[in-house]
């Protein structure tokens, strides 16, 4: 039995409420990170290899960096509701997140993995690159809606929202990476 | 307005009452499982060609397992109720009949009644492998015609695996919580319902692949997975590490709804000092999962990553096997109050009801629940102080020992509610007593594990296998069918036949009692556990026991029976059959699609467990301004 005009009743979550609870599962993937970073002074020891690719590690993370420019002028053209003008920014992210992705999977290469750093490295990258993943498909899902039924993208802001948050939550995970695996 | 007249406006008729049952409606299950079905295949055969193995070494059953687990998600539903929408296509219509029981479904009613009977499958099952290890006990050498010792160990590993993560940690939680966490709050549904309705359609998988990990060689290591025997066990040690980080993962998607729901969804006036207990104790357990998943999530990841990727985490030259107990068991002992905490808080939602009085000491009560998950989230090095240090031996020994504590909070607060009260002895509240009394014992017995000259002599004994039946077994699962019972004429509009319900929770307590504590005898006499070759003086106490616990299992097809029965034909229920206080009953039962009325909301004016008498009515209902 199809009835079309009980979806909204049944879902009345304001949008505070799933933007809000949205910091519940940024919490858990953040534990998530914390716990691979933890691990990479147990199985990495106290020195930074040689043969790590600094260089790229870097130039990712600058990248990651300059993504708040567009990440947080996402966040204020959808608080002002200029959803379409948003939705350039997410294309701009996506191209970053496949950057990122290519990025992280080029520097397996410099540190394979086996023992000690390596291993706790590429698994904690490659955990990385799934919240990358994660994130560009949450663009990419942004982007169709926003261009093919703008009146549903602006019903239901506050995907958009979550989506520019999960980009600030993997500017500080990366962040965080890159201090404790290339600096630290 | 009084609540009854908000009640007859309830709008019942989008509660797809009445619509017929087609077999063409399951048509989701079985594409789900074709798609799964192939999606295995398909990975395992490609992986195996790439790498000139077979299929059933490590690498090309874990990518069958994750392409199988995505062609079963694809194949529920889930694209046309969710993907597609998403990514702005067509939106499809929201089902509301019958129907949405067997597919992917946003209705959280629907993903907990499918929870109920995922649940009982899985104990039934994971029941059968606990009789046949005990009919492998039941003669002290090993029996060339039943288990080898090497079929033992996969026995008792999925035995265990299955009991946790498929039962215990969704019985309560998944089974009762999800459907009445909205209902009890005020609100129509949780907060992310597509994530919870993804979070069952996680479980099928994960327990078919732990269940026929023997079909790829097994697992040796018990529940536990670990390392470094993980690693030269069979490769149906991937199966085991994939399906617990699955079952992991449906039980944080609740975890995240839950927490989400309980702090944003609350109605006008529910403070959070007037949130029904229940709903503390689910909120206990998930802050739980939330903040010690991660650590145990990556520990089988690195296990899992040592076996197909070659890294060396827990194995070889840098490989650290202590750090995986850390990570093992940083989650899986408050796990335990995962499974107890929502026990708890359901016997404290059953007496005052039963009882007629005001529940003794609420804030006491609710400081016990948080205070459990919060000093059980830092204990669990006790289950291996024969590893470790000793430095870490006082400390931890300390923090097991506090946990009685708070524990003893909660114990209090049902007490002092039975105090003076006139008890309506029903099947639910005989199951909450007969609960608090095994986990009274459970949690007696527990503190000599947590007592390091104690826990030396009785590690890895009989004593311990009795110690977490009594909590797990005798508290959670005794809790889950007085859930099942108190909770059953909401879901069905039927009551269940109380003598057999009666019958069998005496049988349970008799036989369970007959089959658990000569455990504790067994563990001081000697009994090692997970061994299938005992001394034979051990002889006549194991029989025993084998036969107690062929009855006990036996005993578990009176309720399914009776469930099933009542559900077809019992008496009507009426609306509130226990004289509850709680929200939940102020709805129609059973409960419609939409369960509370258009056009009106609740006010909580005061706690739904005061039943002095002469106390004010909790929930005061009022038509909304704008009349929507």
């Amino acid at each position: 039995m199809a009835v079309e005009n009980t979806a909204s009743l049944m879902d009345p979550a304001p949008e505070r409420a799933k933007r809000g609870a949205f910091f519940f599962p940024m919490l858990f993937m953040g534990i998530i990170c914390a716990a691979f970073d933890l691990g990479r002074f147990l199985w990495g020891g106290s020195g930074v290899p040689k043969t790590v690719d600094f260089d790229t590690g870097a130039t990712l993370t600058v990248i990651m960096l300059l993504s708040m420019g567009p990440m947080l002028g996402a966040r204020g053209k959808l608080s002002r509701g200029q959803d379409a003008a948003a939705l350039g920014n997410f294309m701009l992210l996506m191209v970053v997140g496949i950057i990122m992705i290519v990025g992280i999977i080029s520097t397996w290469s410099a540190v394979p993995i086996g023992l000690g750093y390596g291993g706790i490295y590429d698994i904690t990258s490659g955990w990385l690159a799934l919240y990358f993943l994660a994130g560009t498909l949450g663009l990419l899902a942004s982007v169709m809606k926003g261009k093919r039924v703008p009146a549903r993208f602006s019903a239901e802001r506050w995907v958009a929202h979550n989506v520019v948050s999960f980009w600030g939550f993997m500017v500080l995970v990366w962040t965080v990476f890159f201090i404790v695996f290339y600096l630290a | 307005m009084a609540t009854t007249d908000v009640q007859g406006r309830t709008v019942s008729g989008a509660g797809g009452g009445g619509q017929p049952f087609v077999w063409s409606m399951v048509l989701p299950m079985v594409r789900a499982g074709f798609f799964g079905f192939t999606g295995y295949f398909a990975a395992a055969w490609i992986t195996a060609m790439l790498t000139h193995s077979v299929i059933v070494n490590p690498l090309p059953a874990t990518m069958g397992y994750i392409f199988g687990l995505l062609g079963w998600v694809a194949g529920s539903g889930i694209w046309e109720g969710w993907i597609r929408r998403a990514f702005g296509g067509e939106e499809a219509p929201s089902l509301t009949g019958v129907e949405r029981y067997f597919r992917f479904s946003s209705d959280p009613k629907a993903t907990a009644v499918r929870y109920v009977i995922f649940n009982v499958l899985a104990f039934f099952f994971a029941g059968l492998a606990a009789m046949a290890i005990r009919i492998e006990l039941l003669t002290p050498d090993s029996t060339g015609w039943w288990l080898s010792e090497v079929h033992y160990n996969m026995t008792f590993g999925i035995h265990g695996l299955m009991m946790l993560l498929a039962v215990a940690a969704s019985v309560i939680v998944g089974g009762m919580g999800y459907y009445l966490l909205p209902l009890m709050l005020g609100a129509r549904t949780v907060i992310y319902p597509r994530l919870l309705g993804l979070s069952w359609w996680l479980l099928p998988p994960a327990a078919v692949a732990v269940f026929l990990s023997p079909l790829i060689g097994g697992f040796q290591t018990g529940w536990w997975g670990y390392p470094p025997l993980a690693q030269n066990s069979g490769s149906g040690i991937v199966f085991y590490a994939l399906g617990a980080a699955t079952l992991l993962t449906s039980s944080l998607l609740g975890a995240l709804n839950i927490m989400g729901t309980i702090i944003y969804m609350r109605a006008k006036g529910m403070s959070l000092g007037r949130v029904p207990m229940f709903v503390w104790g689910l909120f206990a357990a998930s802050t739980i999962l939330i903040v010690e998943a991660p650590a145990t999530f990556t520990g089988t990841l690195m296990d899992l990553s040592d076996m197909i990727l070659g890294s060396h985490f827990y194995t070889g030259p840098t490989g650290i096997p202590l750090a995986y107990d850390d990570q093992f068991w940083w989650l899986f002992h408050p796990e335990v109050y995962v499974f107890a905490l929502p026990a708890f808080a359901l016997w404290l939602e059953i007496l005052p009801a039963a009882a007629q009085r005001p529940l003794f000491a609420r804030n006491w009560a609710i400081a016990g629940l948080l205070g459990v998950s919060m000093v059980g989230a830092m204990l669990g090095v006790h289950h291996y102080f024969t590893a470790v240090s000793a430095v870490r031996m006082p400390i931890f020994m300390t923090i097991t020992e506090t946990v009685s504590i708070p524990t003893g909070f909660v114990f209090l607060a049902a007490l002092g509610t039975l105090w003076g009260g006139r008890l309506k002895l029903s099947s639910p509240v005989l199951l909450s007593l007969m609960a608090m009394m095994n986990f009274l014992i459970g949690g007696l017995t527990g503190i000599f594990n947590a007592d390091v000259p104690a826990d030396f002599q009785l590690h890895n004994t009989y004593w311990v296998i009795a110690h977490f039946h009594y909590t797990i077994l005798g508290a959670v699962i005794f809790s889950w069918l007085a859930g099942l019972y108190w909770w059953f004429p909401k879901v069905t509009g039927r009551l269940v036949n109380e003598f057999w319900a009666k019958f069998h929770a005496w049988w349970f307590f008799i036989f369970f009692n007959m089959t658990f504590f000569p455990m504790f005898i067994l563990g001081i006499e000697g009994m090692n556990r997970r061994i299938a070759v005992y001394l034979p003086y051990l002889h006549p106490l194991n029989e025993f026991v084998s036969i107690s616990a062929f009855f006990l299992g036996a005993g578990f097809l009176i309720p399914a029976a009776n469930l099933f029965i009542s559900w077809r034909s019992g008496k009507k229920a009426p609306q509130n059959p226990w004289g509850s206080k709680s929200l939940e009953w102020h709805s129609p039962s059973p409960t419609p699609y939409i369960v509370f009325p258009e056009g009106s909301e609740v006010t909580v004016v005061g706690p739904n467990d005061n039943y002095a008498d002469g106390a004010p009515e909790p929930f005061v209902w009022a038509p909304t301004a704008a009349g929507k």
